[in-house]
């Protein structure tokens, strides 16, 4: 299986929809960007970001305002989708109504004239690895909407040649249950074939299951490519920290006060980042609520919150306070006690992030 | 509440019902039993006399009766075949795509009796321009409404150019009402445009098809103006259809009664056969 591997660059590439407007209004600003071979990227973002017109892009269904994509080097820019060996599965199943489900699998090879002994080969093989043996001359109409996702995956992945598997939001219309178990499905197809995937999805947490790699994006703008635990802890932009996380990022405006120092309401509060080209200016101070932890004693970074609220989640206690005006969240350990009225809370230098005009610095 | 106040909203409609459907309908039984004509023009009782007459001894309807299925069935196939790619043709973009979704609906926007008319003089056989085209290419003069089978296929002509848009248009709604995946998948699978069309378009269509073959099959049982202007049903009774026989037997002859046996009789076996015809339609092309 090693010729189904292929790079896939994206360079420069930018997409308006209305082109010929004096002022066109882009749904993907200029980026660059490499795909490498075999591994599992998530697009992830709100609804309207681009995400669905990066994928359409790269499948050939949209072709960019400008840039050039490149397969291993080849443009392919110009292509048709039909030419450019990519598969891509839609948010809702698509199969073709009159057939069994072993020619909606077949249909890809067929169309390219293979061999009746290879495409049983590889009708074979992928039916397997999917869990669709039992059903192969079952007419494909009769399957539940899950089983009919995973004909359309199946017929991105009988193909060897595909460069890469693109899904546009693939789990929108399976149960919970289904959906992580389809999604340790791709991941074992990911390892077992090196087929690199493209997951687009508004979810954070099916994009931090399954990939490899994230691509953060807001407005059209690529704000943030990285592992999960990178998107976690150093949300490179505001915008990150709020998407990412559930609650979303604490985020305080506050002033630089010396070389690491920062003050929020009256709190000065000591970071890790060197601040002391920003003195006195206007920062953010964001701090994810599962830093931030109750404090027995008073001491560095230390400061006291009225509780205005504590919600037990079960495996966790997320407590909504107060520091002057303003709101601060943190999730603590569902054992921890929680005094009435007033706490104690702690944020660890090490995980402040400092934005200054919404970027970290 | 009181609820007998429902009756006087329901009132207009029912009254509307009964005046228009139920009342005609019982009024053509009853008459349908009776041996009114010109001679006896009253409302007497014969029993089934009328019926057995039919049945019996009436060829006539019978052979107007499937002369009627042969040019429905094959101006509606006709008519959908045509239909179904013109809609295809102006379906993606296209140059001048408005321009010609307009020219395929004229034929629609005319007077089919009028139209009718200017298709007579068409194929008139020693006057009309069509004869003189072809003796043109040196093709000798063709008996357009006057051989008895080319005639049907003149009445086919003139039903298809007439109905064709109607179909057209129908197709073309559904066409523009598809969702685009399952067409994108399709290219994403190197489907050919023979393929796509075989594999997503007509099953995706399916439905719409068979709404529009049925509503198209019920208009075209009705094949009436045409062969009168055309051939008033001419040669002798070669394209003579059901309803221009019970048109001739009540309108022309008077003989009341017994057009009344046949428009019932002809009731019943049309709802009968578009019922079949729209079951198994359904279950050759939507395969549940």
């Amino acid at each position: 299986m090693e010729d189904r591997m292929a790079k896939i660059d994206l360079s420069e590439i930018s997409h308006t929809y209305n082109p010929l407007d004096s002022k066109p209004t882009y749904a993907l600003n200029p980026f660059s960007m490499t795909w490498e071979n075999g591994k599992r990227y998530a697009i992830l973002g709100p609804s309207g970001c681009g995400k669905t017109t990066m994928l359409n892009i790269v499948s050939g269904l949209v072709r960019p305002s400008k840039g050039e994509i490149l397969f291993d080097d080849n443009p392919v820019t110009d292509l048709k989708t039909e030419d450019r060996n990519i598969a891509q599965v839609f948010q809702f199943p698509v199969i073709y109504n009159t057939m069994t489900v072993y020619d909606n699998l077949a249909f890809p090879l067929r169309c390219r004239e293979f061999t009746k002994e290879k495409i049983e080969e590889r009708v074979k093989a992928v039916s397997d690895t999917l869990n669709l043996s039992s059903f192969l001359s079952s007419p494909a109409r009769k399957l539940t909407a899950d089983q009919k996702q995973l004909i359309s995956l199946g017929r991105g992945l009988v193909r060897e040649d595909v460069a890469a598997v693109l899904m546009d939001e693939p789990l929108t219309v399976i149960d919970p249950d289904l959906k992580f178990r389809l999604r340790r499905n791709l991941k074992e197809i990911n390892e077992q074939y090196k087929t690199t995937l493209v997951y687009v999805t508004h979810d954070q947490n099916e994009a931090m299951t399954f990939a490899e790699n994230i691509i953060v994006m807001d407005q059209g703008e690529i704000v943030q490519v990285g592992l999960p635990k990178d998107l976690f802890e150093r949300p490179k932009t505001t915008f990150v920290g709020y998407f990412i996380g559930s609650p979303a990022m604490n985020l305080f405006d506050s002033e630089v006060l010396t070389d690491f120092e920062v003050k929020v309401e009256s709190i000065k509060i000591k970071t890790n980042s060197n601040l002391s080209k920003l003195k006195d200016k206007k920062v953010k101070l964001g701090v994810r609520s599962e830093f931030i932890d109750i404090a027995e004693n008073e001491g560095e970074n230390t400061f006291k919150a009225r509780v205005n609220r504590v919600e037990d989640f079960g495996n966790f206690k997320l407590i909504t306070a107060n520091i002057g005006s303003k709101v601060i969240k943190s999730k603590i350990e569902r054992e921890k006690p929680v005094t009435e009225g007033q706490v104690n809370l702690y944020i660890p230098p090490e995980k402040c992030c400092v934005y200054v005009d919404d970027k970290l610095i | 509440m009181n609820f007998k106040h429902k009756f006087v909203f329901l009132f207009p409609g029912l009254f509307v019902l009964i005046g228009i459907l139920i009342f005609p309908i019982i009024f053509t039984i009853r008459l349908s039993l009776s041996g009114w004509n010109s001679y006896t023009p009253e409302m007497n009782f014969i029993g089934i006399t009328n019926y057995i007459r039919l049945f019996t001894d009436d060829p006539r309807f019978w052979e107007s009766f499937f002369r009627l299925s042969f040019l429905s069935v094959t101006t509606v196939v006709l008519q959908y075949i045509i239909g179904f790619a013109l809609a295809m043709m102006v379906w993606r973009d296209i140059k001048f795509k408005r321009f010609f979704r307009v020219i395929f609906l004229i034929p629609m926007m005319t007077t089919p009796v009028i139209m009718t008319v200017i298709w007579r003089t068409f194929f008139h056989e020693s006057l009309g321009p069509v004869n003189d085209l072809l003796g043109g290419l040196g093709v000798k003069p063709i008996l357009w409404l006057s051989d008895p089978v080319i005639a049907k296929f003149t009445v086919i002509i003139v039903e298809v150019w007439q109905w064709t848009p109607f179909m057209f248009l129908l197709l073309l709604a559904g066409l523009l009402s598809l969702p685009k995946e399952p067409f994108l998948a399709a290219a994403i699978d190197g489907a050919s445009p023979f393929r796509k069309f075989v594999y997503v378009t007509f099953p995706l269509m399916a439905p719409i098809s068979i709404g529009a073959i049925i509503i198209r099959l019920i208009e075209a049982s009705k094949i009436m103006d045409t062969v009168f202007v055309l051939t008033s049903g001419g040669p002798g009774t070669a394209t003579e259809t059901s309803s221009f026989y019970i048109y001739i037997k009540g309108l022309r002859e008077f003989q009341m009664g017994y057009a009344a046996t046949l428009s019932f009789t002809y009731l019943v076996i049309m709802i009968i056969s578009l019922t079949i015809i729209a079951k198994v339609l359904t279950k050759l092309m939507i395969k549940e």
